[in-house]
């Protein structure tokens, strides 16, 4: 597999606040980067360095095969960007917006018709042709701003926070099209907030106080040695009070960790406890399903950042 | 990084400036009414009064009476003998070329006459085309003459007196101060409307969030500035046709020189105060922002660009201050060509001193947008 975009101790400062500190990142071409951290750790900046909006203090960045500061107009032909907030312009139609774009990549005026309407087609935003983008819903904006990245047909796409504020439905079908795109030989990289768009992503790193704490597949992330306090396993468990299971749950002296999910309880528990005393112990709350489980992606993060900001 | 005067994109900015001025008439209709109405305002209301108006003489006689008259004339707050001619032809390029607004004239024989008891004649020359210099001069001139009259010969205190008093108005014979002031506004007009313009279509991409979507595009910090100021450059020069139409009519303010010279230095002007804009543009991060620094660019102008003001009666600190504003050069090359019948054998320090500054504000200003778009 070729490396598609690779940084070296890319690091951003702004006077003395390092925003982002040492990043070594190597991403292959036809996967799904998940990049994921905290607000204000670093996600935004690193996109941006990425894209050549913002030029690294020190440490170096390729994409696809351009140097990020050295060859800037290369590194702009061969990405798409999506910014996290809606960039395109409210008062131009849909496809003035795709016409816009595709005069700013300086597409000849035969090949400009043909991608706009490849693009219009692949994401569905042809039928609001003359609408004007204002008025689209939030998924809608978020393909035509899909469509308009695409128009120059790059290699590598940027997509910071691309389902921001859309409903699930809508979000589903945006990451059907990012799969679409990835089987191209696409190579996307994409920061999120939500766990289960992290956990389908080809490889996913995680960023915290600008260090890139962790990064690989869900395997080896949830093999993380923090990840998985040495003596303790994970249990789940239903109950029918989940209210009062947890309040159980953390007076138990042998329980590490007690998180909520809707009637579910995530625990950390010691690992010579076995599920029939944690059956008993919390039999009080009305506990129908007692299992052991892996840690979610959620869970490595959350064990990570605990690990992270005891330590300074 | 960007390289420095990248044209690219020009084209696909001007298209998109240009969607965005359609589809928004209200803010269209607003630009090019604003400035005709503000002119109708001003142009009707304003008046002003001066003081240490700039004055140049000669001196043909050489006695002691002129002496006098000059050291009176010296003496009074109105006048500032700033220049002594060496000729009548000297006098009046001065005044053509804005030197000075009065020329006195003390012909030869003139102490002679007056010893004899001859009544002798004082040329008085008035730039007329401010009004309320040219009326302040007459009276001021008048009194003085009047005055020394009746020291030398008090027995002839009425007409004809000793020294007669011979004011001669040129340019705007009929002083009416609308001739004056008008030109002036139209400086004052398309400099406002100009840099908000500018200033705010581009501020306002930053604040949309869409100027980072721009700036990953191969679109280069020039063709993006140019694409983005084009259209409202040509807003700014149809302003200017507008407002100089209802000076020639509906104020009917005569132009005395070339109006072909004054529309090509108008659009000098123009660069001038989109430079100023696209500063604005480049420092200001929200719109809110902007429009302050606009108003705090604004006030400074109209007062220190001699629009209210004779730029000669102030500090000379505050003079110095004027000569960084391009409306400074502007007003005085609309006075000249308008009022005056100046060209550019007159005038040419000023545009010269106009098209720098503007070259100079807007090579800065793409510059620094070149920087904060890298």
């Amino acid at each position: 597999m070729t490396v598609t975009i690779e940084t070296k101790a890319l690091t951003k400062r702004y006077g003395d606040r390092t925003v982002v500190n040492g990043v070594d990142l190597r991403i292959e071409s036809g996967s799904i980067f998940g990049f994921l951290g905290p607000n204000g750790s670093g996600k935004s900046t690193t996109i941006k360095m990425l894209c050549g909006l913002v030029s690294p203090t020190s440490g170096s960045a390729s994409v696809d095969g351009h140097d990020v500061v050295r060859d800037g107009d290369g590194v702009r032909l061969a990405i798409g960007y999506m910014s996290q907030s809606f960039s395109l312009y409210g008062d131009l139609t849909v496809d003035q917006n795709l016409e816009f774009y595709g005069r700013a990549y300086a597409l000849e005026p035969a090949s400009r018709e043909r991608r706009k309407r490849e693009v219009a087609e692949l994401t569905g935003v042809e039928r609001f042709a003359d609408q004007q983008a204002q008025t689209l819903s939030g998924g809608w904006k978020q393909r035509l701003a899909l469509a308009s990245a695409l128009l120059h047909d790059p290699q590598v796409l940027f997509l910071d926070e691309p389902t921001a504020g859309i409903d699930p439905v809508a979000r589903r079908d945006l990451w059907d099209l990012l799969f679409k795109l990835a089987g191209d030989g696409r190579t996307l990289f994409v920061t999120t907030h939500y766990m289960d768009e992290a956990e389908r992503c080809t490889r996913v790193g995680y960023i915290y106080d600008g260090d890139l704490i962790a990064q690989g597949t869900l395997e080896e992330l949830r093999a993380l040695p923090g990840v998985n306090a040495p003596g303790s396993v994970r249990y789940f468990v239903r109950a029918d009070r989940v209210m009062t299971a947890f309040a159980r749950a953390r007076s138990l002296p042998y329980v590490r960790d007690v998180t909520i999910f809707g009637r579910d309880l995530h625990l950390v528990v010691a690992s010579d406890v076995d599920e029939r005393r944690l059956q008993s112990d919390l039999a009080e709350a009305g506990v129908s399903i007692v299992e052991r489980i892996e840690p979610s992606l959620e869970d490595v993060f959350v064990a990570l950042t605990r690990a992270r900001a005891s330590v300074a | 990084m960007r390289r420095p005067f990248d044209l690219r994109g020009f084209g696909a900015v001007l298209y998109k400036e240009l969607i965005h001025i359609v589809h928004d008439p209200t803010t269209l209709v607003l630009a090019l009414a604003l400035p005709l109405l503000q002119l109708l305002i001003f142009g009707y209301a304003i008046n002003t009064r001066v003081e240490h108006i700039g004055t140049a003489y000669l001196d043909e006689d050489h006695g002691q009476i002129a002496v006098r008259v000059l050291d009176a004339l010296r003496a009074s707050q109105d006048f500032n003998l700033v220049y002594a001619a060496g000729s009548r032809e000297q006098l009046h390029e001065l005044i053509v070329a804005d030197k000075v607004k009065i020329a006195i004239d003390v012909p030869p024989n003139f102490s002679a006459d007056v010893v004899a008891g001859r009544p002798a004649q004082l040329q008085v020359l008035i730039d007329g085309s401010d009004s309320s210099i040219a009326d302040v001069a007459l009276a001021s001139a008048s009194s003085i003459g009047a005055a020394l009259s009746a020291q030398l010969d008090p027995r002839m205190s009425v007409t004809p007196q000793l020294i007669d008093v011979r004011p001669r108005t040129l340019f705007n014979p009929s002083l009416r101060s609308a001739n004056f002031l008008v030109p002036g506004l139209i400086g004052v007009i398309m400099q406002i409307i100009t840099i908000f313009l500018t200033a705010l279509a581009i501020v306002g991409e930053r604040e949309r969030g869409t100027l980072d979507q721009l700036l990953v595009t191969p679109i280069g910090s020039t063709g993006l500035m140019l694409g983005k100021i084009v259209p409202y450059a040509a807003i700014g020069f149809v302003d200017f046709l507008g407002v100089f139409a209802a000076m020639l009519f509906v104020f009917k303010v005569p132009i005395a020189g070339s109006a072909l010279l004054l529309l090509v230095l108008a659009i000098g002007f123009l660069l001038a105060a989109l430079g100023l804009g696209l500063l604005v543009s480049s420092v200001a991060r929200s719109q809110l922002q902007a429009m302050l620094m606009t108003m705090g660019i604004m006030l400074p102008s109209i007062l220190l660009s001699g629009f209210f003001f004779e730029r000669d009666a102030m500090p000379w600190i505050m003079q110095l201050l004027g000569y960084a504003i391009p409306l400074t050069y502007f007003l005085e090359i609309l006075r000249g060509i308008i009022l005056r019948g100046a060209g550019l054998a007159e005038l040419w320090p000023s545009v010269a001193a106009m098209l720098s500054l503007g070259l100079f504000l807007v090579i800065v200003a793409s510059v620094r947008f070149a920087r904060t778009t890298s």
